[in-house]
């Protein structure tokens, strides 16, 4: 694999991140909170300016970094929009997108969208999948939605390697955003005549939280060679930069609250949306054990491909 | 990594399998044994050329891709270190030299180290200077021309300089008990900086004055020691680089070791070998066990992969603090939280038989190790100091 993203891929992540800024930014989630069913309307037009709906993220190395990189720019703005879902619609099956899901309660954040939507489970069982009505509005739901499934094939393992990997990239594009913000309110409040940022305290927290992102970065970019370099090991490699997106999230978040202060618990910072409309990638279709349990079922006693993995 | 790096794991792993025993936990034990299969192991890779690979081909080695000297790093510290403490005349005491030596000095010392065999240890840290080695006492004080070293130290470089007598303490000196020379540090003026005034000596260890005392610690023997100075004479041909001007060749000795220890390729090989150490035993465990013991594994590949990017930005000339900082926290971090996990599979494994139990006294080791892997080679919060100083001079 190579260590960094291409040229042309980390250009058009770029160019979607300013683009989506130009649409709204951080107002976008806004609006779509108080106005659900205008999202379609005006965030599905910025994203087929960008191209998004020709990529082909299942057979092209290039366009499936691209598809990576737009999944890290709309996670920047909270993007109220199953971006990575939708590229990730399986080859093959009429539809619009890809949910994973899981028992007892499938369900995803695409409520109040009308599109075409397949479902599959990690072990790749597929199902065509409807969304159930909306019981609560999507300041409590962050649009949410129960899923009503009709079972169509076995045949989906690379579609869910494909669907746990994408919207990791999204998390990763929030886990770049608390970091951001956190950064910038530490350096300008101040506390006993000195910025939060000259605390020794503060900056070590900051570091803690800059060490899990970073490491997700790279493991999101194995997960993501390895959907194409290595079929056989890409549901474990996915499942692998879950594990690690969601301890991630945990340390990021608390450390982006924390240092914030009460602050960040208003809607007046950008952290408060950020990190609501955080919880359904870091809770679908499988939570932090949930995860570290499927993970440890799929190696077995096999391990994780690595530098000793064929000693075993 | 390419395919040179590949066949080279290959040929270590192969070197590995044949002259190193399978229970071999370092050169470093009680049994004197240990050390002999070391210090015979780096005669077989230097044979090979491959004991110092790194280096350029006019000092011995083979001007080895970084990616090579990654997979030796791996290799190395994945199979408990068999270069026993020669990894430090190779990795900086020699390239420290290479750049700052005089040509005596590089035909003096060189060649012993790409033939294994010589040890020097590292005289920087003193009782009240750590993580501060700035502040170091040990001084080098100037005598009268007519007093001349006592011969290691050749021929003065100036008309008479008479040297220096160096008194002091060093403190958690690793292999000074077996060291035949030390790369030592000392002040030999006061500047406006605590920076500057300080001298790089390269001095054997069988000097008079020289004092080594052993640390009894829980890591093992050899590791960690005292070595007083009392009144040792050092010439100006044991000078390396410029009097007063020695911190900057301790910051590109440091800098030397880019990303330090490969800690992730060992914990991987611990962690990977846990299932067959176990045998039948394995499906005793429970499955929150099971679930960290996977997480581990994906900890391994975090830090590994942390360690390529520093070591591709290198390799391209790029230097990038909060990416070398992020490395080595994760990976000092992933050797306890591995120890953890491992120690708790260590129990079971004792049951299952003669793997088993070396796989048990393995864990344990690097248990014990992992606990100064946050201290060693630089602390932690000395790496959390520097990548939030990168971080929030990025915002």
């Amino acid at each position: 694999m190579n260590i960094e993203l291409s040229r042309e891929a980390t250009e058009y992540g770029r160019q979607a991140r300013r683009a989506l800024e130009a649409a709204g930014g951080d107002r976008l989630v806004q609006l779509a909170e108080e106005e659900p069913e205008r999202r379609e309307k005006v965030v599905a037009p910025v994203l087929a300016g960008l191209g998004a709906w020709e990529l082909n993220p299942c057979g092209d190395a290039g366009e499936l970094e691209a598809a990576a990189a737009l999944c890290r720019s709309a996670g920047y703005w909270a993007l109220p929009y199953p971006v990575a879902e939708r590229l990730s619609r399986p080859a093959g099956l009429d539809a619009d997108g890809l949910l994973v899901v899981a028992a007892p309660a499938p369900s995803a954040p695409v409520a109040d969208l009308d599109l075409r939507w397949v479902a599959v489970t990690v072990s790749g069982e597929r199902s065509r999948a409807v969304t159930l009505p909306q019981t609560s509005p999507p300041r409590h739901s962050a649009f949410v939605a129960e899923l009503e499934l009709s079972p169509v094939d076995g045949d989906g393992a690379a579609d869910a390697a494909l669907g746990l990997v994408l919207p990791c990239w999204t998390l990763l594009g929030m886990l770049d955003r608390a970091i951001d913000l956190t950064r910038a309110h530490v350096t300008v409040r101040t506390q006993f005549g000195q910025p939060l940022a000259a605390f020794q305290g503060v900056q070590f927290q900051l570091t803690d939280a800059e060490v899990e992102r970073s490491g997700v970065e790279m493991l999101a970019r194995y997960a993501l060679w390895s959907l194409l370099a290595s079929p056989a090991d890409a549901l474990a490699d996915a499942l692998a930069l879950r594990l690690a997106a969601l301890e991630a999230a945990q340390t990021v978040f608390r450390v982006a609250h924390q240092l914030h202060g009460a602050t960040g618990f208003c809607d007046e910072t950008f952290l408060s949306w950020l990190s609501r409309y955080s919880q359904p990638l870091r809770r679908l279709p499988l939570g932090l054990s949930a995860t570290r349990e499927q993970l440890g079922r799929q190696l077995g006693r096999r391990g994780l491909t690595g530098l000793f993995s064929e000693a075993r | 990594m390419g395919e040179g790096a590949t066949a080279l794991r290959g040929q270590l792993r192969t070197m590995v399998g044949e002259h190193i025993p399978a229970d071999f936990l370092g050169a470093f034990t009680e049994d004197p044994a240990d050390l002999e299969i070391a210090q015979r192991f780096c005669g077989l890779l230097a044979d090979r050329g491959l004991l110092c690979l790194a280096w350029p081909e006019e000092f011995g080695g083979r001007s080895a891709s970084v990616w090579e000297q990654t997979v030796v790093r791996e290799e190395m510290w994945a199979h408990h270190e068999p270069r026993g403490a020669q990894y430090m005349g190779i990795n900086w005491v020699g390239p420290a030299i290479m750049r700052h030596g005089t040509p005596e000095q590089q035909r003096r010392h060189l060649p012993p180290i790409t033939r294994g065999e010589v040890i020097w240890c590292q005289g920087f840290s003193e009782p009240d200077a750590g993580s501060d080695l700035a502040s170091l006492r040990t001084a080098a004080r100037p005598v009268e021309a007519d007093v001349q070293p006592d011969g290691e130290g050749g021929t003065a470089r100036q008309a008479g300089d008479g040297g220096w007598l160096v008194s002091g303490q060093k403190i958690w000196t690793s292999y000074a008990t077996m060291a035949q020379w030390c790369f030592l540090l000392a002040r030999t003026s006061r500047g406006a900086r605590k920076q500057q005034g300080l001298t790089i000596f390269l001095v054997p260890m069988s000097r008079a004055g020289i004092e080594v005392r052993p640390i009894r610690c829980m890591i093992g023997p050899h590791h960690l020691n005292e070595v007083f100075l009392d009144e040792v004479r050092v010439g100006p041909a044991d000078v390396l680089g410029t009097v007063d001007d020695g911190w900057k060749v301790v910051q590109e000795v440091l800098a030397f070791e880019r990303v330090g220890i490969a800690r992730y390729a060992r914990c991987e090989r611990l962690l990977q070998a846990a299932p067959s150490a176990l045998g039948d035993r394995w499906d005793d465990l429970p499955a929150e066990l099971r679930g960290r013991w996977a997480g581990m594994l994906v900890h391994c590949r975090r830090a590994r992969l942390l360690a390529y990017r520093v070591l591709a930005l290198q390799s391209q000339g790029r230097v990038s603090p909060v990416d070398t900082a992020a490395y080595r926290i994760a990976v000092t971090k992933l050797d306890q939280d591995s120890a953890e996990v491992l120690m708790e599979m260590a129990g079971l494994a004792r049951l299952a038989g003669a793997g088993g139990r070396r796989f048990s006294r393995a864990v344990q080791d690097h248990w014990r190790y992992a606990q100064a892997s946050t201290v060693a080679s630089g602390s932690i919060e000395m790496q959390r100091i520097l990548l939030a100083r990168a971080l929030l001079a990025a915002s």
